[in-house]
């Protein structure tokens, strides 16, 4: 698992490149049938946005094609809320209580957990490179109006994103 | 029991009784009405909306049935009749006609002009909250004082294809169907643009419940798969606030009044 403080910029200041560890010894990988990237504690309260993910590819922008020559490994969407519209503090999320006889449920707020498979984009990179070394994240906010969608790192926060691998019966990966 | 059918398949008359409910919903300011159903997704506040939880698919299923309930109530009203139904039709958006055309064609504005209610929606938001709107969603909604909901789709092919919905209906968990299901829900709402990007006025668009139609149709599907399982049991008894009925009680769709056509028809 890696925390989001330890992203670094991409190329330009638009993107965010961490050094993702593969679950195994060194030169060993563990084997697997499906692979993860999940990302913890992604905030939902601004502009909608997609990231992007690209596999050791530290250049990749929002112009990088979708595709595996690039070593895109799929994208996660996020429905946002577009701002607060209460009064101040209304968007703050509390803590989660500790008190059992608190029946509130979560703050609408509360940021999500999500997740990407890669089984294929991954074993392509492991194929080609030999080993894992970066995942690009690429976001690009979802305005309502096409034309002012952009590169916007502004709107990714999360908590920590890690590099889940199992032994299942695999399922394709989704890049479209 | 009322049969939600694909919008590619509604007849003249289907879709002109689905127009009629619609505009005669959009007539209500009242708790009947559309503003009060679109306003529990976001604006005004309080929203109600469950997004990135396992609420996400039991929510918006109580939201459609009792939208859907209320836009028959609005059409008898409207014609004076106590026979009158209509069923919130879904988008499939994986099929090649989405992928050629893009939205569904009853939901756009009419070739020669004339008012077509599932084009697009009255947003009917106090000042206040159309100020924040369109300061920080500009596109989303049209100006001055009676706006309506503003569209800006991405190309038909962009849409989300039926190897990825597959692939959503072969999880075997179900907080791995939702998670996958509400990423490509996501996605539409993002192709469809404007209001629909939006979580505090996506459901002011009319194709907003066509979108979830196609989401519940798919959960729908997953629940008769072999694959298909309940929530989890600590979630069973959960509130889905403001409607009064539980995760449980919404789980067959046959308790419900409702149904999807098995094939596409047309």
């Amino acid at each position: 698992m890696v925390t989001a403080t330890a992203a670094r910029s991409g190329d330009t200041e638009q993107t965010l490149v961490l050094d993702l560890p593969f679950p195994g010894e060194a030169g060993q990988p563990a084997p697997f049938t499906r692979a993860d990237v999940v990302i913890i504690g992604v905030d939902h309260s601004e502009t909608s946005f997609e990231v992007r993910l690209f596999l050791n590819n530290p250049a990749a922008t929002a112009d990088t094609p979708r595709t595996a020559d690039g070593g895109y490994a799929g994208r996660f969407t996020v429905f946002g809320h577009g701002g607060c519209y209460g009064d101040n503090g209304h968007c703050d999320v509390p803590e989660p209580s500790t008190d059992p006889t608190d029946l509130r449920p979560e703050h609408p707020l509360t940021p999500l957990d999500t997740y990407v498979t890669v089984t294929d984009a991954l074993q392509r990179t492991l194929a080609q490179d030999g080993a894992l070394q970066t995942v690009t994240l690429v976001p690009v906010s979802i305005t309502p109006r096409r034309t002012d969608r952009k590169p916007a790192p502004e709107l990714l926060h999360f908590t920590d994103i890690s590099l889940q691998i199992y032994l299942t019966p695999t399922d394709g990966d989704i890049t479209a | 029991m009322g049969i939600r059918r694909n919008t590619a398949g509604l007849t003249a008359a289907e879709l002109a009784d689905l127009r009629a409910a619609f505009a005669a919903a959009y007539g209500l300011s009242d708790d009947r009405g559309y503003g009060y159903f679109a306003g529990l997704h976001g604006l005004p506040l309080p929203s109600y909306c469950q997004h990135g939880t396992l609420l996400f698919l039991p929510w918006h299923r109580a939201y459609l049935y009792f939208f859907e309930r209320a836009l028959t109530a609005a059409l008898r009203r409207a014609r004076g009749d106590t026979t009158s139904s209509v069923t919130l039709p879904w988008w499939d958006w994986t099929s090649a006609a989405a992928h050629t055309e893009g939205l569904p064609a009853g939901y756009l504005p009419t070739a020669a002009g004339g008012p077509n209610p599932l084009a697009a929606g009255p947003v009917t938001l106090g000042a206040a909250d159309l100020d924040l709107v369109r300061t920080r969603l500009p596109g989303a909604i049209t100006d001055g004082p009676s706006p309506v909901t503003i569209r800006d789709p991405d190309v038909p092919d962009q849409l989300p294809r039926p190897a990825t919905v597959n692939r959503a209906l072969q999880a075997s968990t179900f907080a791995g169907f939702s998670q996958l299901l509400e990423g490509i829900h996501n996605g539409v709402h993002g192709w469809v643009g404007g209001a629909m990007s939006a979580v505090p006025i996506a459901a002011y668009d009319p194709v907003f419940w066509a979108h979830h139609s196609m989401i519940d149709r798919l959960w729908y599907l997953w629940q008769l798969s072999p694959r298909g399982k309940n929530p989890p049991d600590a979630l069973l008894d959960r509130a889905l606030a403001p409607w009064p009925v539980t995760v449980r009680q919404i789980l067959d769709t046959s308790t419900l009044g409702y149904d999807y056509a098995a094939q596409v028809i047309g």
